[in-house]
């Protein structure tokens, strides 16, 4: 039997679902291997019956909290997909503001019929399977985690520094540019992304399993960086994990 | 060996004349650094730069490359994969040249590996002397400032004209047929000598101990504590080696069609320098500790490659110098701190 | 040296038998699919691949002796060796290899023979222990002794009766805790079978398979005997990718596992740092 896959979106900007639509081709032939049930962003009809859940988005509410344990229940394989499923991502920006805070700058006046709690990634709540990391969700890592889920076997998801993959895509290192990147942290998969397109590594496919965080960050101050900009710079995306508290 | 003399003004012909009969890579600008791309007219090449950010072994053994292609299903096939298009690398610097015998060391030893060796006949090289060097380049201290060996031509810089030294028949047809020059003579292989030792004073950085004195260095230092303190700064990156001229290490990988019908093998830079390089399944990982890593990449460079094809693996072309963030990847200063303790 | 074809390319094998040894090791019996002898030594090891999955190095546990096919014991702990354990009869996987020095049977032969193996390093010895069976007359007195941590966990047990019963081999056995009271045996962990035998070191070659944590322990046992270090022998497990001296993975100093290894004598491995 085709296996089923479902997915499920909670706080985040649902731009990691939208990543799964813009595959198009590919997303046929996943969809050739498997059943898709369950899929807010493209398809109406839903279903409880599901194999694989993908989960997007970080849990922010009680309700949340709820809803992903019931999930957790259904799936016989759960995947958190992008960072805020996966390392809590920006929405742990506000855990650093008290929450009643946190409510008023965002809902102002009816603030008091939310309720929030701090964000936390998914794994903080129900176990994880695997991970697709990356704000958006790195497209080529959830095609792998997907082959991986069809052959029986655990995706090979590099466990080393972003560094590599910039390295081996013949970049000029940003720091040589003068500004700074948390890369040297930051697990590798995305093809160093942001930093080929000019840009800097802000981390948002999570620590590497064994960072070297003290000696980035006397990186970051040799190179600069205020005391206050380094936190900031780790909270960005990081704001779960213990470094940037 | 046999010299000739191209002028500047033939030298546009020369490289386009290449380019009509083989792909041609040679050195581009960008940012004020430079790298290793393919050309498509002479107008692009620099042969006046001090470092690439990559070195040429991304020709020789490309950060990914398919080994083997295979069809899935009822009847499963095998097929070797190597892609060994020819092609021209223009513009390497003698270290680089260095770095690339090794290379060959390696991937010709006992068991010869096609995919190496398929490209490695098909490329040919065409090497620069180094006016400029790089700030971090310690060359000389390593022997690797100049070579005689590894190359089909070697172009040298003598103000309006090149000495080409011919290193072999493939050169020498190539030259024949794209370029008009002069042998050389006496006066300009003179001024090549003095070319090349003007350059030899430009180098900032320098091992104070003999390269022959190296290895047993290290030997004596195995437990120095200098592992351990640098090791305590490492990110474990890998950035060090994956600029490396003369890391060769590799990870291998399947990968299969979404619709599974079929799949290929290929393998990708790996690292000593990465926390799981020595990691088994069951869960040990035989160099755990930051400094073990540390320890075994210098071991690599200033010994354990020396015993093993009679060649250090180290060329001084100070490129993990420049690529560690942390400062802590020079062989100069590791050596030198080694060798000033003792 | 000039290459004839891509080290890197496996022969096609078909898997014509499977059978559970413990409830983590199955024993898969391959044939090549061009018909050809593998042509192995015993200790030597294949890189075995499921095409899409990967590639893994495993040790080839039948003798040479045994023609016509060969058979690899192997524990489920990853992707390959689970995908392996997946697959049915008539299935077809990978072969590259043999590859690595194997047990140095020249020096072996006419010698006296101490085998410890612990757990599932019994599936390279089993190698060595058939092929001395099927050329028993080369070889002196041969002491077997094989260790694991409880019953279930032994392998090839049809085997280990066999064994018990011969008399070609002096065999001695233990588990680390046992709470079955029909088992009569020996209660502990390998080390304490050693005062039960002695031997002439002089004429004893030691050969050790087991995990990393056993050879400090058994080798303090066989240099305790008098044996001397350059007749232990022991067979080490790293990282292996290429299986080829390429990919650096194996490399213990200066030395590559899939090369000069996996077998080596205790004296070329003391002053090894990160050996054992
Ligand atoms: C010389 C030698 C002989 C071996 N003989 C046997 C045997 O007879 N029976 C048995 O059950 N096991 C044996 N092993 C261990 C076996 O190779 C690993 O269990 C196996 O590689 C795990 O691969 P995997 O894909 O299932 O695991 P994963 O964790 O998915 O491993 C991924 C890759 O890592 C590498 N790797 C992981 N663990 C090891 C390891 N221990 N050794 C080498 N490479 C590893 C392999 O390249 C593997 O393909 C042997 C290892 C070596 C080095
Ligand atoms: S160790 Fe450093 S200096 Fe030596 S060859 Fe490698 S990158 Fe160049
Ligand atoms: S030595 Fe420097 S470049 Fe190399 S892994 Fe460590 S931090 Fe990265
Ligand atoms: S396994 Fe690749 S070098 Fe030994």
């Amino acid at each position: 039997m085709k296996p089923r896959l479902a997915f499920f979106d909670f706080t985040g900007c649902e731009g990691c679902q939208l990543e799964v639509l813009n595959f198009e081709q590919e997303l046929l032939d996943i969809i050739s291997a498997a059943d898709i049930v369950n899929f807010r962003e493209a398809m109406t009809e839903r279903s409880d019956d599901y194999d694989i859940a993908f989960i997007d988005g970080a849990i922010t509410t009680e309700r949340d909290v709820a809803r992903i344990k019931e999930i957790r229940e259904r799936a016989k394989i759960l995947v958190a997909i992008g960072a805020c499923a996966c390392i809590g991502g920006i929405n742990c920006l506000k855990n650093f503001y008290p929450m009643e805070e946190v409510l008023r700058i965002v809902y102002g006046e009816s603030a008091h019929y939310y309720d929030t709690i701090p964000a936390r990634p998914v794994d903080a709540v129900v176990p994880v399977d695997y991970y697709v990391q990356g704000c958006p969700m790195t497209q080529s890592e959830f095609v792998k985690v997907v082959k991986a889920l069809l052959t029986g076997k655990k995706p090979e998801i590099p466990n080393y520094p972003v560094c590599v993959e910039c390295k081996m895509a013949g970049n000029i290192c940003v720091f040589e540019k003068g500004e700074t990147c948390v890369g040297p942290v930051t697990r590798a998969g995305c093809n160093a992304l942001c930093v080929t397109n000019g840009r800097t590594c802000w981390g948002c496919r999570g620590l590497v399993d064994d960072p070297n965080t003290d000696s980035e960050k006397e990186i970051l101050a040799k190179y600069n960086l205020t005391p206050e900009e380094i936190i900031a710079k780790f909270r960005m995306f990081l704001g779960y994990s213990e470094v940037a508290k | 060996m046999k010299y000739e003399v191209i002028t500047k003004e033939d030298l546009p012909p020369f490289v386009n004349g290449l380019l009509s009969e083989i792909e041609v890579v040679g050195v581009k600008r960008k940012d004020g650094k430079f790298y290793f791309d393919r050309i498509e007219s002479y107008d692009e090449l620099c042969l006046d730069y001090d470092v690439t950010l990559i070195p040429p072994k991304k020709y020789l053994l490309p950060p990914n490359e398919t080994l083997l292609k295979f069809s899935l299903g009822e009847a499963i096939q095998v097929e070797p994969f190597i892609d060994a298009a020819p092609r021209i690398i223009l513009g390497v610097h003698p270290y680089d040249i260095k770095a690339i015998e090794l290379m060959d060391a390696v991937f010709s030893d006992s068991n010869p590996d096609a995919n190496y060796m398929e490209r490695r006949r098909n490329t040919v090289i065409v090497g620069v002397d180094c006016r400029n060097p790089s700030p971090n380049a310690f060359c000389p201290s390593m022997g690797t400032a100049t070579t005689e060996t590894g190359f089909d031509l070697m172009l040298t810089d003598i103000g309006e004209q090149y000495v080409v030294a011919i290193g072999s028949e493939k050169g020498e047809e190539l030259l024949k047929k794209h370029a008009r020059t002069r042998q050389a003579t006496e006066a300009d292989l003179a001024q090549r000598k003095a070319v090349r030792e003007e350059a030899l004073a430009k180098y900032k950085l320098s091992i104070k101990a003999a390269v022959e004195e190296i290895p047993e260095l290290l030997e004596r230092n195995y437990d120095h504590p200098l592992w351990e303190e640098l090791a305590a700064k490492c990110l474990s990156c890998g950035s060090c080696t994956m600029v490396c001229p003369t890391c060769v290490c590799f990870d291998v990988q399947d990968d299969v069609e979404l619709n599974l019908t079929g799949g290929w093998r290929f393998r990708q830079w790996d690292s000593c320098m990465l926390q799981g390089f020595a990691k088994v399944a069951t869960g040990e990982n035989f160099r755990e500790d930051r400094t073990s890593r540390l320890r075994h990449r210098y071991f690599r460079k200033g010994n354990y490659m020396l015993k093993r094809y009679g060649k250090l693996g180290c060329v001084g072309c100070g490129r993990c110098i420049g690529a560690c963030l942390a400062e802590i990847a020079s062989p100069v200063e590791a050596y030198n701190r080694l060798k000033e303790g003792s | 040296m000039r290459e004839k074809e891509s080290i890197y390319l496996p022969k096609l094998a078909e898997l014509v038998r499977t059978e559970g040894l413990t409830e983590r090791e199955r024993l898969f019996e391959l044939k090549l699919r061009n018909g050809d002898e593998l042509g192995h030594q015993p200790g030597q090891f294949v890189e075995l691949s499921i095409f899409g999955v990967g590639e893994a190095p495993l040790s080839i546990s039948s003798s040479p002796t045994k023609k016509g096919s060969f058979e690899v014991g192997v524990r489920a702990v990853g992707n390959v060796t689970n995908a392996l354990h997946r697959l049915e009869k008539g299935a077809t996987v990978g072969i590259r290899g043999p590859f690595g020095n194997g047990f140095p049977l020249d020096r072996l032969k006419g010698q006296d023979v101490l085998i410890v193996a612990g757990g599932i390093g019994l599936v390279p010895l089993r190698s060595l222990v058939n092929y001395i069976e099927d050329n028993r007359q080369d070889f002196g007195r041969v002491l077997l002794l094989f260790g694991c941590r409880t019953l279930q966990e032994q392998l090839f047990v049809g085997e280990l009766d066999h064994w018990r019963a011969s008399k070609d081999f002096e065999y001695y056995e233990s588990v680390d805790r046992c709470e079955d009271p029909s088992w009569k045996g020996q209660v502990g962990v390998i080390t304490t079978l050693f005062p039960q035998f002695t031997i002439a070191p002089e004429k004893t070659y030691a050969v050790i398979v087991g995990p990393p944590v056993m050879y400090r322990f058994v080798i303090a046992e066989c240099k305790n005997k008098g044996i001397p270090d350059d007749q232990i022998l022991l067979s080490l497990e790293r990282r292996m990718k290429c299986g080829v001296g390429k990919c650096g993975h194996c490399q213990i100093n200066n030395v590559y596992v899939c090369q000069e290894g996996p077998v080596f004598t205790y004296s070329e491995l003391k002053n090894l740092e990160e050996a054992i």
